[in-house]
């Protein structure tokens, strides 16, 4: 989670970290908390090998990046993507393709060119790809009304799934690429490190209180896999860092700020002389070239990659993880992506648990519950698609603006802080916002500087994120949005503090 | 397999698209958003009439081809999609306050609850309606066309379905409340037309045909939970180039991407097909790309002429 220097820090001073954070803050905190501890108890209980922790925690990563590209695109510019999984899927195949061992172009290449090993320039082909695809469906569409890029998208999608399904002699079919190598598997040194690495058994512990409850703990070895999914999260933690700095950086800088406008007004963009096509263009390129990493990165964790890889669901569960989220929230995007492996895993788990038939014998009359309930458990995957909608319903319903709304990461860092001197509350929902003596002290000393640039860069961005949502962009009488009220918000605080420095 | 045949086996398509894209295009206009539950709707409507069909059986006699329980189950199916439909619209659609696009992404989520709901009662297997494949119409098979009664039958159905809803759009009360309602729906308010009972009919109408087409989709083909979302882009597609909004523009798009779903192996066998061109001419392209053919006419149609064929001149 990132903070503006304004806040409590969470390490010196955890109850005021905590006070400062608002109620949906503290219910994401609680849930990423809870979350984490279920993973934890099922790797310590043996429930969950720990391979196979890992391989979650980089499908997490995996999905943050995937939501960090659809941020830039639906988040910051408003463009409705459904060929997320179509990005994913180049990214995956561009690689794949180049690294396979059944892959129908280039199996068996050496797996060092030159000085690289193949998956850096696997990275290079499969963000290359995205790149290509994303200006060819951009051209005829970003000029068009929102939803038709939502239509054209998820058409272009499918055109993109079914050659990979259908031209077997590039991508072999539907039978998928094998024998991907693990991204460090062929590096010189790096790839021999996990079996080098020593391997721990874990002797197992029986805890509890003896005679009431006990249950067995531990008990497994981490071994040569383990220490290369450990490698894959690695990895994926550095994409996913430097993917989160960039677009902190971006989304702050003026081109950040054209994109706002965009999202909440075209025409008055188009008014102020900004080129909105290009611009649209390049938000869309760059957040496709994200989900083509995100895909990079699966191939190489995945080690298979299948045309099922780009069914149309990969692209709505990376849409939950960005709505749920908040849209144009990278803090909401990262819990987005646990919200996923929690609903994959969560039905996963649920349905395996439950007794194939009903515990309780039913009177015959009731015989058709029995049968229900069967078919139900029988056909348990599609809760996960149940889930998916219900989700998608339910925030569009009683929360369109997310869970996490963008609203500090809107502003510069010192520009939050100079409004936190002057103006007090930052965040509108905020209840107790009485920082310490300690704290006052430095903001104030840290803010004074640069606080008549930043406070114009603020105002700029009242002007920009304050008018009508994009939600709502083809109606210009619907400008009452929930999202509306978190950017104004966050606008007004910015004004406030350049006010006051007036 | 001659080009005749080509034209009969795209006009049963064309039908089911058509009785799909003019729901859609309805609802486009009138609730003013890109329904993306609408080929789930279909999917819904085929299930109802696979139950329906399954109590009632097959009620003694057949009009071509189909048993008259068939008809029942068809008249089922349309009923149910439009009942889910005008509650999903009160409970789902109608409390939310997030615009077109907001509604937009709304009705995915309402298309994953369909989909998974049916899933989960029915399995994702493929099944049928159950009634005994016909041979083709004898007195056709000189002529190099291969059509069942049961093809004929959709045809038939299609056509009485369209010109139903175009009688009531033209002459009925109703229908110009929906026209003015499609057209503006502030001035149609000002007017006194009660917008808000129009959309509950827009909804009745056009995810009854929905429910129609579903059932004849299951006929044509099979019945699978994923059959309505498959065909939506192909919907949709036909509905963009027809012109969002306009019924008559989504008609002749219907069957303008039936046709061209269904001849997809006369584009890669041309040169066998036309006269005075060798015989090995064609764009080599499988059938398994005739949807993706469909959305490629869509994305040129939509760069070429944003409104669509037959749409307004202004968005």
């Amino acid at each position: 989670m990132t903070e503006t220097d304004a806040r409590p820090s969470v390490t010196s001073d955890p109850r005021g970290y905590w006070a400062a954070l608002t109620g949906a803050e503290r219910g994401v905190a609680a849930f990423v908390a809870a979350m984490l501890v279920l993973l934890l108890w099922g790797l310590v209980s043996g429930g969950l090998g720990p391979t196979y922790f890992m391989y979650l925690v980089g499908l997490v990563g995996m999905y943050i990046l995937l939501s960090f590209g659809l941020n830039v695109q639906w988040g910051y510019a408003g463009l409705i993507n459904f060929s997320v999984a179509a990005f994913f899927g180049l990214g995956a195949y561009g690689t794949a393709l180049l690294t396979a061992t059944s892959s129908p172009l280039t199996g068996g290449m050496d797996p060092i060119l030159g000085f690289f090993p193949v998956p850096i320039v696997g990275i290079f082909v499969g963000l290359g790809l995205a790149a290509v695809l994303a200006v060819v469906i951009g051209i005829p569409t970003l000029r068009l009304r929102a939803d038709y890029l939502a239509i054209a998208s998820l058409g272009l999608a499918e055109v993109v799934r079914l050659v990979m399904l259908n031209q077997r002699d590039w991508t072999n079919g539907s039978a998928g690429l094998r024998g991907i190598p693990g991204f460090f598997d062929v590096w010189p040194v790096i790839g021999d490190l996990p079996q080098t690495l020593p391997e721990l058994r874990f002797q197992e512990l029986e805890v509890g209180l003896p005679g009431v409850w006990t249950t067995r703990i531990l008990g497994f070895t981490i071994g040569e896999s383990f220490w290369s999914q450990t490698m894959n999260v690695l990895l994926v933690t550095v994409f996913v860092a430097v993917t989160y700095l960039v677009l902190r950086r971006v989304h702050q800088s003026p081109w950040g700020r054209v994109l706002r406008t965009i999202r909440s007004d075209e025409d008055l963009a188009e008014a102020l002389g900004k080129d909105t096509y290009s611009l649209k263009m390049q938000s869309f390129v760059l957040g496709s070239v994200i989900m083509a990493l995100a895909g990079v990165f699966y191939a190489h964790l995945n080690l298979f990659v299948s045309p099922g890889d780009l069914n149309p669901i990969n692209t709505f569960y990376v849409w939950i993880a960005v709505i749920l989220g908040g849209s144009g929230s990278n803090r909401g995007a990262m819990f987005g992506g646990f919200v996923i492996i929690a609903i994959q895993e969560g039905t996963r788990f649920i349905g395996g648990a439950l007794p194939e038939s009903l515990p309780i014998d039913m009177p015959s009359f009731l015989g058709f519950v029995e049968s229900t309930y069967t078919t139900v458990v029988d056909n348990f995957a599609s809760t996960r698609l149940l889930a998916v909608g219900i989700i998608i319903i339910l925030v569009m319903r009683y929360r369109p603006e997310g869970v996490l709304p963008p609203q500090r990461e809107l502003i510069w860092p010192s520009a939050a802080r100079t409004a936190d001197v002057s103006g007090g509350v930052v965040t509108g929902s905020q209840v107790d916002d009485s920082p310490g003596p300690d704290d006052e002290g430095q903001r104030a000393h840290d803010g004074v500087e640069d606080t008549v640039h930043d406070a114009d860069d603020a105002t700029d961005d009242v002007e920009s994120t304050g008018g009508t949502d994009a939600a709502d962009g083809n109606q210009p009488d619907g400008g009452t949005d929930a999202t509306d009220g978190a950017d104004a918000n966050a606008g007004d605080d910015a004004t406030r503090g350049g006010d006051d420095d007036e | 397999m001659s080009v005749l045949e080509f034209v009969a086996n795209g006009l049963v398509f064309s039908s089911i698209i058509v009785l799909a894209s003019i729901g859609l295009s309805l609802v486009y206009s009138i609730a003013d958003f890109a329904n993306f539950a609408h080929g789930d709707t279909m999917t819904v409507g085929a299930y109802a009439a696979l139950v329906t069909f399954g109590t009632v059986g097959t009620l003694g006699g057949t009009v071509l081809g189909l048993p008259y329980g068939f008809f029942v189950a068809l008249l089922a199916g349309t009923l149910v999609a439009a009942l889910v439909a005008v509650i999903t619209h009160k409970v789902i659609y109608e409390p939310v306050d997030i615009g077109s696009i907001g509604l937009l992404i709304t009705s995915i989520g309402v298309a994953f609850v369909y989909r998974s709901v049916i899933r989960m009662g029915f399995g994702a297997d493929f099944t049928e309606f159950g009634i005994q494949v016909l041979r083709p119409i004898e007195a056709l098979l000189p002529y190099g066309v291969r059509v069942t009664e049961h093809d004929v039958a959709i045809v038939v159905s299609a056509v009485v379905l369209v010109a139903a809803l175009h009688v009531v759009l033209q002459y009925t009360d109703l229908g110009r409340k929906m026209r003015a309602t499609a057209d503006n729906p502030d001035l149609a308010r000002v007017s006194g037309i009660r917008t808000n009972r129009i959309e509950i009919w827009t909804w009745i109408i056009g995810a009854g045909l929905a429910g129609a087409g579903g059932g004849f989709l299951g006929l044509f083909n099979q019945l699978s939970p994923r059959m309505g979302f498959d065909i939506l882009l192909v919907v949709f597609a036909a509905v963009i180039l027809g012109g969002i909004g306009s019924v008559y523009g989504a008609m002749l798009g219907g069957v303008l991407i039936g046709m061209i779903n269904q001849m997809m192996p006369l584009i890669s066998n041309f040169g066998q097909y036309a006269p005075l061109v060798p015989n090995e001419w064609g764009i080599p392209i499988g059938i398994e790309y005739a949807n993706a053919v469909a959305f490629v006419i869509m994305v040129v149609v939509l760069l070429a002429r944003p409104n669509g064929i037959m749409g307004e001149s202004a968005t």
